[in-house]
């Protein structure tokens, strides 16, 4: 609907619907640009040419029925294919258009589609939906506008993120008739990619008010804890970020593909020669010799010159040598892939039973490919990780809880039973949670004040929200799942976080309820990395919580805690050595007087106009000091199952690993670590961390120096050979690097770094490093990062993600695969294979894809070679028949000879041939590499085949002339005819190719490799993983002024003044905080309403 | 894990050899000592054909006369398309100092004549050939239709261009007698050929069934005409017919004109002593730059006197020993260097 205004401002830019199109043709152009699209295939192309010759009477020397019959078939197949994948797309497309949603027409509300949503619309959004366009919130039902999203289809986090109305605009709360007046005028930026950044004004009532991110909610976004909100269309349909960020499709091809087209054209030429050999043959054979046959043969009408003669036979030994590449060629390869594609739906080893979900290969034209991968770039959440975290260990005053008993492992001593403790006992436990050392809980039984005050902290420092669901039963909203794990692990132990108010926290506390009140809230921020609570307990003792990462904390604490500390600490080494997330944990006593000067002092600072953040944070350090210890948490970001044993199998088999995450660098570190990616025994780990151009640069350069510099070093001590530069000869001077090297970017930087002039240097860079981490980063630049390594690397690439952020590289990496059996499916349907775990990742490419490729080199191989073989017999024969086009075979059988004589054994190899185990191949990760060298078929390979099939035409050809040229049957018949000589040729030509399949590389039983190469599971690590607090800055103080508490927990009227005092500019702040300056947006576009 | 519900139990993939990738297979491992033996024994099969070939072959007897040169003034007189129809005999001597033992066979040998040129080989009608429809003309470009719009029997520049020269050998048995070798001109074809591939048309009376066909401009008789001896052999299943029209693969190729009658004077064989041919030339050859040739030649089991298969099989069996004495040399090398490393 329109808000009331002039038709004419309307028209000034042509607005886009809501309808999106992902499919590429409609029943009308489906014909053409299918045919277009196909015709570009060099083959399909030469095969039209051909066609057309041979339809020419004068120098068809084969009928055409040749050619058009596998022809036809061929473009039938691929355009039938096309078809039902576009006609999925439509089905895809249509079920997105037809989505509902509640949109305000004519002051009611009114269901409607998806598709015929547009600009400036009024849509209402209840809970859990997906918002249809990009929306500027108006109003909702959480107080001061607030409300949740999710945006894990964006950009993959899964934390929900706070967004509020105007207050202007949430005044409107739910009254139709109001909204429906609203006449705002929103002025703001062109559509853009940019998840993260939105400028605008919105004019109404004749004031302006700025629009940022936190006042847009985004097309697909999902609407989380909040009943109900409105918001008007400002982007729909394609000029969404998320339509934005999504990369094109485009159609993919294999690298072998691309050499045959290569190699296509090279044969054409040869071709091109052989047929100018044999008309100049023909033209002096006219001229000395067939200008005196004409008695026996008269000349036809317009032919009467030899030269002319000549030309004709061009043409006709063009046609007869097309079989060089016959069409058969491309079918087999297709029904070969197919084969392939086959065996990946059916294998029972990629079978995910919990979810039942089987592989699948989405697309059939890339499985040998798979055998090529050189860089695979995985999303983090979802795919390397479950996004689960559980609370794993803990180390409380000095001694460690929670040793998970490992078969492996000698520790095991410490747990009697490899039961996990129960809790079932208790009432409100989280029954997911599981715990494996009954120590922790006789501790807690004992009553060990250490054990308790630490569970309290766990309890009473977070900013978890509580809520009882309609069965009774305690929910936790988390926003960081880190903190959820914390919480929740203090609830099965009996510290149960019961419910919140802005000044008070109730917990139970081993069955009694105890309330605590909530004096102060040290909120978190990056420079901080701690969080901190002052509460007083029911005794009326004041006392400071925090928890924070260890290596901040630990700065903190008082002088007394020395022992305890390098315990700690030793155990913190422990914890993150197996990848855990660690968090300390400390309190501190404080004195009533103090507390109140500090107050007073914090309150003055909020009221200060001129460096309130800084003294703020001067009062914050202030009374975070002299702490005292109480012990760590580790967390486990839990990964996917088998991931570091996949990680470590790929990397030996010289695949590199890029994360590409939209999630924090802490996170991601941490996860590298995990996953083994990132080790200590790294010689050095970059992290680039600058916010313009001009620091990335500099911090590019420095890592390079550095890298080299230390190069140089190692490689003045011993000379050291890397695998890879001896099996490549022209590798690049970065190759030489040895030594591991990580490198870690994020997102800010990695927009500088990927302006065209630093992006050599992050190139080479990244590329000498052993594992690339991006953190950060929005869809598109992960898709920029494929680009950049598939353009300048010339490497074949290899997406895995499972959400719609990852489309975009999924679609743009040589080969996509989506995660399957998750809820969303756009990155399964953008991927080219999907399945349900990352560690199948492994088998894919380690056993299906080096198959694939093993076959389909040894096919193509055989393949050019029968072919050469078969047809430059008619070459030779072209010398005796006066370079007549006379075929040697029957036509017949030429045409036959492809698709009948010799075509099932070269496809049963090439579908099922297998030169190593499946097991071996597993166990030996470096049969990989000759796929990545690209070693079984390329140019040098082809011309072997060539020159083999040379020779055999030569033997094929003379060896029966000698024979034939002055032989009697025994009975005195002469056979030395044309027909005998035809089929003994034919004959001999199918023995000796079919006798040709053999292997064309000897079947490499290579040994195990030893046991120190495979995947370690454990790893000892000094390094300590910091604390990812995952919920946005800010949070905290929402939750202390009580803005977001429901209206079911009426803030006590006891607390109102203390509410006020923290609360009165949270929302100033939280605005501060994120706002970029809106003074320079741009102004290209205006949305009138 | 283990609570699967029943519908997803069918997405499972079936646990078949065929889907699993586990049918049974064979893989061939190659020992030196194996390697080694099937070398050895190619090798020596190879040589052994190839003696045995070549010792066959030169157990054949073949005397070969070329008479382009010898009948010059016939050939000069046949350049001229427009004397067809005068006759022109040349007589050709020769003496036979061994006799040929067992059966003997009388070729014309052709040099130069393109017999495999694309459009010689498709200039014939097999339908018509075959008796079924004398008339079907379609393929037989350049020679369809006679001046008159008269479809040509038999049609095509095969047929048209039939070798035509009649031979006939005499025995001298001294210098006033000459006898004639009896020659048999029938058995002269391949089975199939005789009998499947050409057939006349039904009716009993030749000439009338061609009727309204005319011959091919450069046959001085009609096809059923051919034979005035014997009657059968006339029409498409005359023997020297059925030879010229199985075309010759490459440019130079020799035909199966008559075998030998092995009746009185040479029950045994052709004896030694003067024969000559009395050969009517008619088939002109000097126009292309070909020559002609007459052949006598006797046969053993594996054909006439090339030598060229026992020489490829002997030089490929040598090449094998050759090949399979390097290896083992470099076999044994290895193996005690590799003995030597570990006794180190």
């Amino acid at each position: 609907m329109s808000n009331a205004l002039p038709q004419t401002n309307m028209m000034l830019f042509l607005f886009q619907d809501n309808r999106i199109h992902t499919s590429k043709y409609s029943i009308l152009t489906f014909l053409p640009i299918n045919l277009f699209e196909q015709f570009q295939r060099v083959a399909n192309a030469y095969f039209l040419c051909l066609l057309i010759l041979q339809l020419i009477p004068e120098i068809s020397s084969l009928t055409w029925f040749t050619t058009i019959v596998p022809l036809v078939l061929v473009i039938t197949m691929t355009a039938v294919k096309d078809a039902t994948d576009d006609y999925f797309r439509h089905k895809s497309d249509n079920q997105v258009n037809n989505r509902q949603s509640e949109v305000l027409i004519d002051s009611k509300l009114q269901n409607e589609k998806w598709m015929n949503v547009k600009v400036g619309d009024i849509i209402k959004l209840e809970n859990n939906q997906f918002v249809a366009a990009d929306l500027l919130l108006l109003s909702s039902s959480e107080p001061h506008g607030l409300c949740y999203v999710e945006t894990a289809e964006l950009d993959g986090e899964t934390n929900l993120k706070v967004r509020h109305a105007l207050s202007v605009t949430s005044e409107l709360g739910a009254d139709i008739n109001r909204l429906a007046r609203f006449d705002g005028i929103v002025v703001c930026e062109v559509p853009n990619n940019k998840l993260d950044k939105f400028m605008g004004i919105l004019s109404w009532k004749d004031s302006k008010h700025s629009l940022n991110n936190e006042k847009i909610i985004l097309r697909g976004c999902i609407l989380r804890n909040t009943s109900w909100c409105f918001g008007m269309v400002i982007f729909a349909g394609p000029d969404t970020k998320l339509m934005q960020n999504s990369g094109k499709t485009k159609f993919k091809r294999t690298s072998i593909d691309r050499l045959m087209n290569t190699l296509v054209l090279w044969i054409f030429g040869f071709l091109i020669c052989l047929g100018i050999i044999l008309a100049i043959g023909n033209s002096i054979w006219e001229s000395q010799i067939g200008d005196q046959f004409r008695t026996f043969l008269f000349w036809n009408e317009g032919e009467k010159s030899s030269v002319f003669s000549g030309f004709l036979t061009f043409w006709s030994y063009i046609i007869i040598l097309n079989t060089v590449v016959p069409i058969s060629l491309y079918v087999s390869v297709e029904v070969i892939r197919l084969g392939h594609s086959y065996f990946i739906n059916w294998d029972r080893k990629m079978y995910y039973s919990r979810k039942a979900t089987p592989a699948e290969a989405r697309t059939t034209t890339l499985s040998e490919e798979l055998g090529q991968i050189e860089y695979i770039f995985s999303d983090k959440t979802g795919t390397l990780t479950q996004n689960i975290m559980t609370f794993r260990r803990c180390s409380i005053n000095g001694r460690i809880y929670g040793e998970v008993p490992d078969d492996l492992d000698q520790k095991t001593e410490i747990t009697q039973k490899k039961e996990p403790v129960d809790f079932s006992v208790k009432s409100q436990v989280d029954r997911e949670f599981q715990f494996f050392d009954h120590n922790l809980m006789e501790s807690i039984k004992m009553g060990d004040p250490k054990v308790h005050e630490f569970l309290r902290v766990l309890a009473l420092c977070h900013t978890v929200m509580s809520e009882e669901n309609s069965a009774g039963e305690l929910i936790y909203q988390v926003q960081s799942p880190d903190e959820g794990a914390l919480v929740t692990a203090a609830r099965n132990f009996g510290f149960i976080f019961k419910s919140r108010t802005p000044e008070t926290i109730t917990i139970e506390e081993l069955g009694t309820l105890v309330t605590y009140q909530l004096l102060a809230f040290l909120d978190f921020n990056n420079t901080r990395k701690r969080m901190s609570v002052i509460v007083r307990n029911p005794e009326g003792q004041i006392k400071l919580y925090s928890k924070g990462a260890d290596t901040i904390l630990f700065e903190k604490l008082h002088p007394s805690n020395e022992v305890l500390l390098s315990l700690t600490s030793d155990h913190l080494s422990e914890f993150a050595g197996e990848g855990l997330r660690t968090l300390a944990i400390a309190y501190r006593d404080l004195d009533d007087k103090y507390f109140k000067e500090w107050h007073k002092m914090v309150e003055d600072a909020n009221a200060a106009t001129e460096e309130r953040d800084e003294r703020i944070a001067g009062l914050y350090e202030e009374i975070e000091r002299d702490l005292m210890l109480l012990g760590a948490t580790a967390v486990e970001d839990k990964l996917q199952e088998g991931v570091m044993e996949t990680v470590a199998s790929l990397s030996l088999a010289n695949i590199k690993i890029w994360v590409l995450t939209g999630d924090k660098q802490e996170t991601a570190i941490n996860i590298g670590y995990a996953c083994n990616m990132l080790t200590d025994d790294m010689n050095d780990v970059f992290v680039i961390a600058g916010n313009n151009a001009v620091e990335v640069r500099e911090e590019l350069r420095k890592a390079k120096e550095n890298l080299s510099g230390q190069n140089r070093n190692v490689s003045n001590g011993h000379v050291v050979c890397e695998k890879k530069q001896q099996l490549e000869l022209d590798s690049i001077v970065e190759e030489t690097v040895t030594g591991d090297y990580a490198l870690i970017i994020n997102g800010h930087s990695l927009a500088h770094a990927l302006e065209s002039d630093v992006k050599n240097d992050l190139l080479e860079l990244a590329c000498m490093c052993k594992t690339v981490v991006c953190c950060r980063v929005t869809p598109l630049q992960k898709a920029q990062v494929v680009e950049l390594v598939k353009k300048y690397r010339n490497a074949v690439t290899l997406a895995i993600g499972d959400g719609a952020n990852d489309v975009s590289m999924i679609k743009s990496a040589h080969i996509g695969v989506g995660i399957s059996g998750q809820e969303g499916l756009q990155a399964v349907l953008a991927s080219d294979y999907s399945f349900a775990q990352f560690r199948y990742l492994q088998r894919l490419l380690l056993v299906h894809g080096r198959w694939s490729y093993f076959r389909m080199c040894k096919f193509l191989c055989y393949f050019f070679y029968k072919n050469f073989a078969f047809t430059l017999v008619h070459f030779w024969f072209g010398f005796f028949c006066g370079f007549s086009a006379q075929t040697v075979y029957d036509q017949w059988f030429i045409t036959l000879f492809n698709i009948v004589y010799t075509s099932l054994p070269v496809l049963a190899m090439g579908i099922f041939d297998q030169d190593v185990s499946d097991q071996n191949s597993m166990d030996c990760p470096q049969l990989y590499e000759p796929g990545q060298l690209n070693l079984l078929f390329n140019k040098r390979k082809f011309f072997i085949c060539v020159l083999h099939g040379i020779y055999t035409s030569i033997a094929l050809f003379f060896i029966p002339y000698g024979a034939f040229y002055n032989v009697a049957g025994e009975d005195g018949q002469h056979i030395a005819d044309y027909q005998s000589f035809a089929v003994t040729m034919a004959t001999s030509l199918v023995i000796v190719v079919s006798v040709q399949i053999r292997r064309w590389q000897k079947a490499q039983k290579k040994a195990r490799p030893p046991s120190s190469q495979r995947p370690r599971t454990r790893r000892s690590s000094s390094r300590r993983s910091g604390y990812a607090f995952a919920h946005q800055e800010g949070y905290g103080e929402l939750i202390t002024s009580g803005k977001n508490m429901r209206t079911k927990n009426p803030p006590p009227t006891s607390g109102l003044e203390k509410t006020h005092y923290n609360s009165t500019s949270w929302i100033e702040n939280l605005c501060k905080k994120t706002t970029e300056t809106v003074s320079s947006f741009s102004q290209d576009k205006t949305v009138k309403l | 894990m283990e609570e699967r519900p029943q519908h997803c139990l069918s997405r499972l993939p079936d646990n078949s050899a065929l889907k699993q990738q586990e049918l049974p297979a064979h893989r061939l491992y190659f020992t030196a000592r194996r390697v080694l033996f099937v070398f050895f024994t190619t090798g020596i099969f190879c040589l052994c054909m190839g003696i045995i070939l070549i010792l066959s072959a030169r157990s054949t007897q073949e005397i070969e006369i070329n008479y382009t040169r010898i009948c010059a003034n016939c050939a000069k007189l046949r350049e001229n398309a427009s004397n067809f129809d005068k006759e022109c005999t040349c007589s050709i001597p020769f003496y036979l100092s061994g006799k040929m033992m067992g059966n003997v066979y009388m070729y014309y040998k052709l040099y130069g004549f393109y017999q495999n040129l694309y459009r010689y080989v498709r200039s014939r009608s097999n339908r018509q050939l075959v008796g079924k429809d004398i008339k079907a003309v379609e393929d037989c470009a350049p020679f369809k239709m006679s001046d008159n719009k008269t479809p040509i029997v038999p049609c095509g520049a095969i047929a048209n261009s039939m070798f035509n020269d009649t031979i006939i050998l005499l025995h001298n048995i001294n210098s006033s007698v000459q006898i004639k070798v009896p020659m048999l001109k029938s058995g002269l074809t391949w089975w199939t050929d005789k009998y499947v591939k050409f057939q006349n048309p039904s009716s009993k009376n030749l000439a009338d069934e061609f009727r309204g066909t005319t011959k091919p401009p450069n046959w001085p008789k009609p096809i059923y005409d051919l034979d005035k001896k014997d009657p059968r052999n006339n029409g498409f299943l005359n023997d020297d017919f059925i030879v010229w029209m199985r075309a010759a693969a490459f440019p130079t190729f020799k035909k199966l004109y008559g075998r030998l009658n092995r009746t009185h004077h040479f029950t045994e064989g052709l004896p030694a002593g003067n024969y000559s041919f009395n050969i009517t030339y008619n088939f002109p050859v000097t126009r292309f730059h070909g020559e002609k040739s007459v052949v006598l030649s006797t046969l053993t089991w594996c054909g006439g006197n090339s030598l060229f298969l026992g020489l490829a099989y002997t030089v490929t069996g040598a090449i094998t020993w050759l090949a399979s004495f390097a290896m083992m040399a470099i076999h044994i090398m290895l193996k005690n260097k590799k003995m030597s490393f570990f006794h180190q």
